[in-house]
């Protein structure tokens, strides 16, 4: 299964990746509309994505988390009821929630930002 | 004395909030104790030590049916 | 019996195809009447009133039930009424516990209105098929089932010859009848009562929600007041209502970001808290079953005491232990992170007509742990189950049914009934097998089961009138109110709870008032006053929940933290400030807390008011039964010797040891009958009532509420 993984001494918080997710996905450069955010912390930095580790599958109650062939927690938004429990419970925060859409979203390895990445600090 | 949940209660020399749950029979399970108004953290019941007329509440969190 | 067969019999008595409507603002705007006697159908508007004074759920079935029913009408007659009302905020999805509905009937118990709550997806997905009530009226010639699809717009009455009358059968059943495929089960609902609903007046509803994992029908219940027997009498067999493709916003809200947020965060603090508060998602509300007994108060042996040796046997941790399946999302409606619909799958049931099988048992609650547990004697878990789960199939109320049998046993243990009055049944405490076999005459409608089925009430006069009993004993050991049997927490030590038992609309139910730790533990109520000011806010409060369809567990059975420094924190203020954020989120409306407390106080009052229509509802009515207030018999007040005599001594001023056991008991008694009526004066002052409990012209003005129909009757008590 490829993750995506971070190193973070590398990063810059240039954004790029960000921008290159909402883009992609959502059609905005919003990097509240990002799977993957980098955030400031104690001066430097922490990357939030999805570590895949599935806790959101169990706790999902239409059963709208699966991994898929490789092995990557995918969300299927038609039976998603947008309760927001995986949202709540996911040990990472993760799983991404913003208020124009129903159903929140997550990374689901795809590596577009790590192409985007000059500084390599991300790796699929 | 002290008095603990607005009822007056016998005070013992270096009396700890644990003490006071155990002699009451209170359980440690979801209740917020405060001394003259001011919180205490679970963490401290075992060290708290409780002056002599000291005002103690210990508020049971419990919802119920 | 195979689907296809049982549809094959179905006879298609009318349809009704109605126009799909998006919601608005939590309201679909029309309620929709069945008249079973007529075979009549229609859809009837919501008014812009209706929503201002009533709010919806409870409001929306009490004022319907107003204007369709007499004064002298009652249980069995044709024109009373089953409405089933969600409410504006039913069927989001982003809080825990937004999917309830209320039911309301006139009672075969208590002879006046019944207000019972439900979960399961039966009201969600009844507004989500455009309607804000269902109201049934009339009577079918034969059994039927009533089929509502929501994304076709088609209402149907068909007779259903073949169908089980069980609950966990004929969920099955119409669950699978009606699903276009498997994955098209989690979009049926399904109501249904029993064969016990038939022969006692202490029948419920089940609402099902179909749960994927456990693969299936799951069954949350309207407990109280005999509503099943209604349903039954009605011979309505079922109700199913199917819809498809429930997501974020059904409701169409005003404004989804404070619901997001609300949502958002007490998902976080259930997910980090839960473990070291309540355990809901371990095992829900059964968890209080050890705090009960610790604190002495877990009903022992028809309410005489409040703990017991063998009270580890039923704790929280055995039922986890042995029989709770875990990690499992059990919200009764999406969205309820505190998930505490548990169940004990492959179960195997050791008596009955389905004995042998092996079930999926919906509880135990700790209402049922408590009632078919230690207030029956009973300390074993794996019949506290077979009991819940033939309560829950037979379609009646697992806490009528072990207070009633709590009663039973303590009649037969003091030689007040006999092995030949009972038919054999030796009905001592703690003898499951004669519980067993009394549940089970109730569903074949034989036996000394279908006496007990009657209800205390009705319990008494037949054992004064055919067996000699004594009345004024009977009275004294017999925990019912109004003709309701009182739910299973002891108030015997807490004159608040005591008044939140007695001083309530429907009779003895714990969902009003809540007040015992509040009372006995915190001593956070130690005036008259203080009593009455919790007994004027928590039923007022409690109540709203009730008319949007939220359930109050998430409100104080998880924690935030800054209830650690909050003040007041018994209202959960944190919560409460949510529940207001989502109300005005979802409607548009601009409500604070004091206007959630005079939307209740209208239908609060409305109900009180109902009652009295119906030659209920005054102070007499609210008196109760001595083992609710002290020490009845002499075992009971030396059981608990130091703390009465120091009441006597400290509270009353007389000296104990100079006075015998029956002074002693007859002093006691005296000051706790005086205490209530003195709580009871205060209470109703703080209500706007008159000393007789009716509320005043006053009142209702100042609530909005000053309906000529409502002036009208209390007119004749002023």
């Amino acid at each position: 299964m490829k993750v995506l993984k971070v190193a973070v001494e590398k990063c810059i918080s240039c954004g790029a990746c960000e921008e290159k997710c909402s883009t992609l996905f959502k059609k905005e450069n919003d990097r509240e509309k990002s799977c993957i955010q980098i955030n400031p912390k104690n001066g430097g930095r922490v990357i939030n994505v999805c570590n895949q580790c599935g806790r959101c599958i169990d706790v999902c109650p239409p059963e709208a988390l699966k991994r898929d062939a490789s092995g990557i927690v995918r969300l299927d938004a038609k039976r998603c009821v947008g309760c927001l429990i995986c949202v709540g419970f996911c040990p990472t925060s993760a799983m991404r929630q913003h208020d124009d859409y129903l159903v929140p979203f997550k990374c689901i390895s795809c590596g577009q930002c790590v192409n985007v990445c000059e500084q390599g600090a991300l790796v699929l | 004395m002290i008095q603990v949940n607005n009822n007056p209660f016998p005070y013992d020399n270096n009396m700890t909030i644990s003490d006071i749950l155990k002699k009451k029979k209170y359980m440690d399970h979801m209740i917020v104790v405060r001394i003259n108004g001011n919180h205490v953290r679970p963490e401290e019941y075992n060290t708290k030590v409780v002056k002599d007329g000291d005002d103690v509440k210990v508020i049971h969190l419990f919802g119920g049916g | 019996m195979q689907i296809e067969k049982l549809r094959s019999e179905h006879k298609l008595l009318t349809e009704f195809k109605y126009d799909l409507q998006p919601i608005e603002k939590g309201y679909a705007n029309r309620t929709l009447y069945i008249n079973l006697s007529e075979n009549h159908i229609e859809s009837q508007p919501v008014t812009q009133f209706m929503k201002d004074k009533f709010v919806g759920g409870k409001g929306f079935g009490l004022y319907k039930l107003w204007h369709a029913v007499k004064p002298e009408t009652r249980w069995q007659d044709p024109e009373n009424e089953i409405i089933i009302a969600p409410g504006p905020v039913a069927g989001i999805t982003q809080y825990p516990g937004t999917g309830k509905s209320l039911v309301v009937s006139i009672s075969p118990l208590t002879d006046m209105i019944i207000d019972s709550n439900v979960g399961g997806y039966v009201g969600p997905f009844l507004k989500f098929s455009g309607w804000d009530a269902l109201e049934i009226q009339g009577k079918a010639e034969k059994d039927v089932i009533i089929v509502i699809d929501g994304n076709d717009g088609t209402v149907k009455i068909e007779e259903a010859p073949l169908e089980a009358v069980d609950g966990h059968v004929l969920g099955e059943q119409l669950t699978e009848m009606y699903a276009k495929d498997e994955d098209d089960m989690r979009n049926v609902s399904v109501v249904t009562a029993g064969t016990a609903a038939e022969n006692t007046l202490i029948g419920l509803l089940n609402f099902t929600f179909y749960d994927t994992r456990k693969k299936v029908a799951r069954l949350k219940q309207a407990g109280r007041g005999g509503i099943g027997t209604v349903f039954r009498d009605k011979k309505v067999k079922g109700i199913v209502i199917r819809y498809a493709g429930t997501h974020g916003n059904m409701n169409n809200v005003d404004d989804i970001a404070p619901i997001n947020k609300a949502g958002i965060t007490i998902h976080k603090q259930i997910d980090k808290l839960d473990d070291v508060q309540c355990r809901m998602r371990q095992v829900g509300t059964a968890n209080i079953v050890e705090v009960m007994d610790a604190y002495d108060l877990l009903p022992t042996h028809n309410y005489q005491y409040g703990s017991h040796k063998d009270t580890v046997k039923i704790d929280s941790h055995t039922f986890i232990k042995n029989y709770l399946s875990q990690n499992s999302p059990d919200g009764c409606w999406y969205g309820c992170s505190l998930s505490c619909a548990k169940a004990a799958e492959g179960f195997k049931l050791e008596s009955g007509p389905y004995k042998g099988d092996k079930v999926c048992v919906d509880g135990p609650e700790y209402e049922t742990a408590a009632g078919c547990g230690s207030n029956i004697g009973v300390f074993d878990a794996h019949a506290i189950l077979e009991l819940n789960f033939y309560c829950d199939t037979y379609g009646i109320d697992t806490i009528s049914f072990g207070t009633l049998t709590a009663f039973v046993m303590e009649c037969y243990e003091r030689g007040i009934i006999t092995k030949e009055q009972t038919g054999g049944l030796e009905l001592t405490f703690g003898n499951k097998w004669a519980a067993y076999e009394l549940i089970h005459q109730m569903s074949r409608g034989e036996g000394f089961g279908k006496i007990a089925g009657l209800g205390i009430r009705k319990m008494k006069d037949v054992f004064v009138n055919e067996f000699g009993a004594d009345r004024d004993f009977l009275n004294d050991i017999g925990m019912e109110q109004k003709g309701l049997e009182y739910s299973e927490y002891m108030s015997k030590e807490s004159l608040a709870q005591q008044g939140g038992y007695g001083l309530t609309n429907k009779g003895p139910q714990h969902d009003e008032a809540w007040l015992i730790f509040m009372d006995m533990v915190n001593n956070q109520i130690p005036s008259f006053e203080d009593k009455a000011e919790a007994l004027h806010y928590f039923p007022m409060f409690r109540t709203w929940f009730g008319l949007c369809g939220f359930c109050k567990l998430p409100w104080n059975d998880t924690t935030p933290e800054s209830n650690a420094t909050a003040d007041e924190p018994a209202k959960m203020p944190e919560h409460v400030q949510n529940y207001v954020n989502i109300f005005n989120g979802v409607t548009g409306l601009s409500i604070d807390r004091d206007e959630l407390i005079r939307q209740s106080e209208r239908v609060y009052n409305f109900q009180r008011i109902f009652n009295i229509r119906m030659g209920k509802g005054l102070r007499v009515h609210d008196a109760t039964p001595y083992r609710s207030m002290g020490p009845v018999t002499k075992e009971e007040y030396l059981s608990r010797e130091e703390r009465y005599d120091g009441q006597l001594k400290d509270i009353i001023g007389l000296d104990p040891t100079e006075m015998s056991l029956e002074d002693k008991m007859a002093a006691t008694r005296k000051h706790r009958e005086a205490q209530y009526e003195k709580l009871t004066d205060a209470v109703y002052k703080r209500r706007g009532w008159t000393p007789n409990g009716v509320p005043t012209v006053e009142k209702l003005s100042d609530l909005g509420m000053d309906l000529p129909e409502l002036v009208e009757v209390i007119n004749k008590h002023l």
